[in-house]
């Protein structure tokens, strides 16, 4: 493998000291002068007709400076895919969950803006209340939205291959089926905004978001300002994991607030109001028949899913489709026939997170392919290897392998785990459990049908290239793209991570889709190579002209010119350099023409150097209805062992160890791909073991706490040993392809697969409370 | 935004003061020691104090100390204090524990031994442990004090026997008697930030190292509205001679004696088939260490 200087290391993050600090600003922490606060009025009743709204009192209230309601907001329908636009910033007719806003408020203190909201009088016609699959779908059931009789807000048909005649050949043939729960994104900082509408009429929002692209736009449209009036800054965000991934009606309300008042305008959701908003993933309820032929073979799959959406769309178009294509993958499989159905609920709304789609199907049908080996007497591990696809295999939806580490992923969490001396061998209590996964490395279309450019990246010089500044609209969300996208501009420029200063997340910067669907390192990672490529071009061109060596002769590495061939003599423009620079302290010397003073050289012949890239995919997979949700440029796969020990008495499940290996194609910081499977790891144990969002009889959330939403604390983390596996992707800048979703997907389907080893039952509802386990315990002694 | 409302508070510097202030306030003023959940309750708007009385300044509160062969806890000795107090881990080995299962290491360095009592959460974690081993508390009013069992303390959930104007000043742990052993088991889904699904403490005193139950008490917690003496189980223990199979006839006495719901935390099926399985360890490791004397004598 080639040797590189700054990519492929563990340096350290660019933004680990503000973080560490406190330094750190993220937008709740924004303030400006004569900035009013915002508060909501979202709807105490899931499902009810808007009689009457009385705002009277609340403008009255002293200090009140705005209110605001759907007749102030307008009807525009917005939300993520272009065919489901189904929401409004304000409810009109109805509110269809309890959170659906109704009205927003603007005042000078946070106090003030919510008394105002406790003010304004709403008069409702209560409707019939829908909170699951089975009253939203039957017969005569209300439509929460009328254009959706049945209340069906997708649906996808989808069949490969043949499975009815596939099934012909198999000889075990067996139907399971599985269901997670709904979840919440549980990142620490809840969204927050501040809007500020100046007066030349042009719009600032910085908001705690994945996508400043997709809120611009958003924002644009909805409020019908012109796109090149609007930006968006992301300042440092607490995490997304999907849920903000969106616009979401916070941030429109407090860009209308602004606008109207010509005062900036702040915004803060309250933990219970991140649950409202929800956005996260959906409860999946999976009915998988497979199909395997007596040497083992996994032949066909039907997979029929149902999706509770909750009350809009959001991204769960995209879930529906998802929960589909992404099984199937990493194992040879030609027929697979696939049915789902997403339907709206009186609950908050469900979208994307973490594994979007995938993570529920993935865990049902890993433990079922468990089942199967053990019928056939296989080990699960030598199942799985028998089945595996390899880099060149395309699935039978289409699918490009062009890298795929599976093997080298299984090899490695089965020698890493000491599987064979454990697998069988355990005592009583004690279990191992296998899975593998996979994933999309960045959706291969933008959201809305269009030929934009996925990712764009400039790179603008300082006088004397003692700066390099890297722009992009890219998301940094906690997950680290500003230190992978600082490491790939360092290297492909031929300077240090020290030298690189990494501007991200603003509109003003570029186009670039945003933090969601793994996309970062690969889509943005292009764009900002191919910058810095064009940087070094810039600035060997110049030095050529100075020097009379040809560009191809040069190079630039470790901050310093690399003469291919015969050193020139450069003492003209080291001379030239010291004398621009008398008294200062930092002048360069030795025997290496520095890129300081290459790039100073090339400033003074040419003026700002300025280094341009953009990517999109190329041509991808899959004519089929559909095939634009699951092509990708690359896929990430994983492997996974998980150790447990079962407390028979209580329930208790304890991870003893977790070993993970993930094919990430090339790791541009390997402490960055570690802290994302552990991440990924720990995200994935929460969901198997303790997460769900729960509701009571009117619909509203139970739990809309972090201390009765559990997601896993440190002392619930195992130590976790970490294998990266690296396939070199040929679609990948520097071979590099994802790993901040992909290591999810084994997690749960390794943990269930442990358990069963331990005590011998097979769980097919997550979470695998205590409660849960001991009473399927229980069931097994009875038998 | 959850906003915390508007309040005045007070420090005064000495124990009468606060008395006074307390007396003088009526009702109207509550004592904030770690405030973990006090203030979470007032930013819910469950609580609404015009005053808080901070005892922060009063000395004396946070000590731990011997009393006629036991222990003295002052009422602000933080959950975090105790839990690693060489003297509650040699004398009181239950409490330590029980101490080490509250909350989170976080909340542990905040929250107070007195705060955990007056609260009177029915899934409290010192609680059943205090009362296993005869805890006495003490109540300092304007014009009288008085010490009184924490057995009976409690009236409910949220609830208690202390009265407005009464500040709860130290926890008083008579000594053990010799062949004393305990435990105390909590079960929650994680390992930390948990409030009790179902917990039991339990204490057994035996004549000698071989011999016969002489005292022995079950403490179950979070399975009624308040911690409660599992009576039967109690009763079935004493005199006699210690066994797995006396112990889980006790544990299944235990279930008959405490009155589970089914909540968000747990069902309630599940709650009883706990209290078997705890009762059952607790009693299993109090005996363990009766018998060797090991860690202390309670």
């Amino acid at each position: 493998m080639k040797a590189y200087n700054v990519i492929n290391t563990r340096l350290p993050r660019v933004d680990g000291r503000a973080k560490a600090t406190g330094d750190a600003r993220y937008a709740a922490d924004l303030s400006m002068p004569g900035m009013l606060y915002g508060a909501m009025l979202q709807s105490p009743l899931a499902h009810a007709k808007i009689l009457n709204i009385d705002t009277s009192a609340a403008k009255r209230l002293p200090g009140v400076r705005d209110v605001v309601t759907w007749k102030e907001a307008g009807l525009v329908k917005y939300g993520v895919s272009p065919a489901r636009y189904d929401e409004q910033v304000f409810c009109s007719d109805k509110v269809r969950y309890v959170g659906d806003e109704v009205a927003a408020v603007a005042a000078i203190d946070l106090e003030t803006a919510m008394e105002a909201v406790s003010l304004i009088k709403v008069d409702y016609e209560e409707l019939p209340v829908l909170l699951d699959i089975g009253s939203a779908m039957a017969e005569g059931a209300i439509a929460i939205h009328e254009d959706f009789p049945g209340n069906i807000s997708a649906e996808v048909h989808q069949e490969f291959g043949n499975f009815e005649e596939a099934l012909k050949e198999c000889h075990i043939v067996r139907t399971d089926t599985f269901t997670n729960k709904r979840q919440d994104g549980g990142f620490l900082e809840p969204q927050a905004c501040l809007a500020r509408y100046d007066l030349n009429g042009n719009l600032t929002l910085w908001s705690s978001t994945q996508s400043v692209h997709y809120v611009q736009r958003s924002v644009a449209m909805v409020l019908g300002i012109p796109v090149g009036k609007v930006r968006v800054v992301k300042p440092y965000v607490g995490g997304g994991f999907g849920p903000k991934a969106a616009v979401n009606a916070m941030e429109l309300a407090a860009c209308l607030m602004s606008r109207r008042t010509g005062k900036p305008v702040k915004m803060v959701f309250s933990r219970e109001q991140v649950f409202l908003h929800s956005r996260a993933r959906h409860q999946f309820t999976h009915e998988l028949t497979t199909g395997v032929k007596k040497d083992g073979t996994i032949f066909a799959l039907r997979n029929v899913c149902h999706l509770d959406g909750g009350a809009y769309s959001s991204f769960g178009i995209a879930t529906i489709y998802y929960a589909g294509s992404l099984l199937g993958a990493p194992y040879k499989l030609p027929n697979m026939k696939y049915d789902g159905y997403r339907i709206y609920t009186n609950k908050p709304t469900c979208g994307a997170q973490r594994g979007h789609g995938g993570v529920a199907a993935r865990a049902g049908w890993e433990q079922q392919l468990d089942i199967i080996a053990a019928e056939l007497g296989m080990d699960p591990v030598e199942f799985r290897l028998k089945n595996m696809m390899q880099t060149g295999d395309v699935t039978c939806n289409d699918f490009n392998m062009s890298s795929l580490g599976m093997k080298e992923c299984l090899e490695g969490v089965r020698d890493g785990s000491n599987w064979g001396a454990k697998k069988g061998k355990l005592p009583k209590g004690k279990g191992i459990g296998v899975a593998c996964g996979f994933f999309v490395s960045g959706a291969g279309y933008p959201i809305y049908r269009s030929e934009t450019f996925h990712s764009t990246a400039t790179i603008r010089l300082t006088e004397d290239g003692g700066g390099v500044n890297l722009y992009t609209a890219s998301a940094e969300i906690g997950q680290g793209s500003d230190t992978i996208l600082g490491q790939i501009a360092a290297e492909a420029l031929g300077v240090s991570l020290d030298d690189v200063r990494v501007h991200s997340g603003d509109t003003d910067f570029g186009v670039d889709l945003g933090a969601y669907s793994s996309r970062q390192t690969l889509m943005s990672g292009h764009a900002v190579k191919m910058a810095a490529e064009d940087t070094k071009r810039k600035v060997l061109e110049a030095l050529s002209e100075q020097l009379n060596v040809p560009v191809e002769e040069m190079d630039i590495a470790r901050g310093v010119i690399v003469f291919k061939k015969d050193k020139p003599d450069f003492s003209r423009l080291r001379t030239l350099y010291i004398k621009e620079h008398r008294g200062w302290a930092d002048q360069p010397s030795g025997a290496e023409l520095t890129f300081r003073e290459a790039a100073r050289v090339a400033f003074i012949t040419g003026g700002v150097i300025i280094g341009n890239g953009a990517y999109k995919p190329g041509e991808l997979g899959g004519k089929y209805k559909g095939a634009a949700v699951g092509t990708s440029p690359a896929y990430g796969c994983s492997a996974q062992v998980v150790e447990v020990t079962v407390d028979e008495e209580t329930g208790k499940v304890t991870i003893d160890a977790m070993t993970d290996a993930h094919d990430c194609g090339f790791a541009i910081n390997r402490t960055n791909v570690e802290g994302q499977m552990q991440g990924s790891l720990s995200m994935g144990l929460g969901e198997a073991l303790f997460e769900e969002v729960r509701f009571d009889e009117k619909g509203r959330v139970a739990n809309a706490s972090l201390g009765e939403y559990r997601i896993p604390t440190a002392l619930d983390m195992p130590n976790v040993k970490t294998i990266i596996i690296e396939s070199d992707e040929p679609n990948g800048p520097f071979g590099a392809k994802e790993v901040g979703e992909g290591a999810i997907m084994p997690t749960i389907p390794a943990i269930l697969n442990a358990i069963y080893d331990a005590v011998g039952v097979r769980i097919n509802e997550l979470p695998i409370t205590s409660e849960r386990l001991f009473a399927a315990m229980k069931e097994k002694r009875k038998k | 935004m959850l906003l915390l409302p508007k309040f005045d508070y007070e420090e005064p510097k000495s124990l009468p003061e606060a008395l006074a202030m307390l007396s003088e306030l009526k009702g109207n003023g509550k004592v904030i020691a770690g405030g973990t959940d006090l203030l979470v309750n007032m930013k819910k708007g469950t609580v609404k104090p015009a005053f808080l009385v901070s005892l922060r300044k009063v000395e004396g509160l946070r000590e731990i100390g011997g009393e006629n062969g036991g222990l003295a806890i002052g009422s602000h000795a933080t959950v975090s204090e105790i839990a690693d107090s060489d003297r509650v881990g040699s004398m009181f080995p239950v409490l330590a524990r029980s101490a080490s299962c509250l909350g989170s290491p976080l909340i542990r360095n905040r929250a107070t031994i007195g705060g955990n009592i007056v609260t009177a959460r029915p899934a409290a974690d010192l609680p059943p442990a205090l009362i296993v081993l005869g805890a006495y508390v003490e109540l300092k009013g304007k014009d009288a004090n008085r010490t009184i069992p924490l057995d009976g303390f409690f009236t409910g959930p949220g609830t208690s026997v202390i009265e407005s104007g009464e500040v709860l000043t130290r926890i008083i742990l008579p000594s053990a008697p010799p062949f004393t052993g305990g435990d105390y088991i909590k079960i929650g889904h994680r390992a930390a930030l948990e409030i009790a699904i179902a917990a039991a403490a339990s204490r057994l005193t035996l004549d000698k190292p071989d011999g016969v139950i002489v005292d022995a008490r079950v403490v179950l917690s979070a399975v009624a509205p308040t911690a409660i003496h599992a009576a039967s189980a109690e009763k079935a223990l004493i005199g006699q001679r210690p066994s797995e199979e006396l112990f889980a006839k006790a544990a299944a006495l235990a279930e008959g004696d405490c009155s589970p719901i089914t909540d968000m935390r747990g069902g309630a099926e599940y709650r009883r088939d706990m209290v078997n399985t705890l009762v059952k360890r607790t009693l299993l490791k109090a005996f363990n260490d009766a018998r060797d004397m090991k860690g202390g004598n309670a």
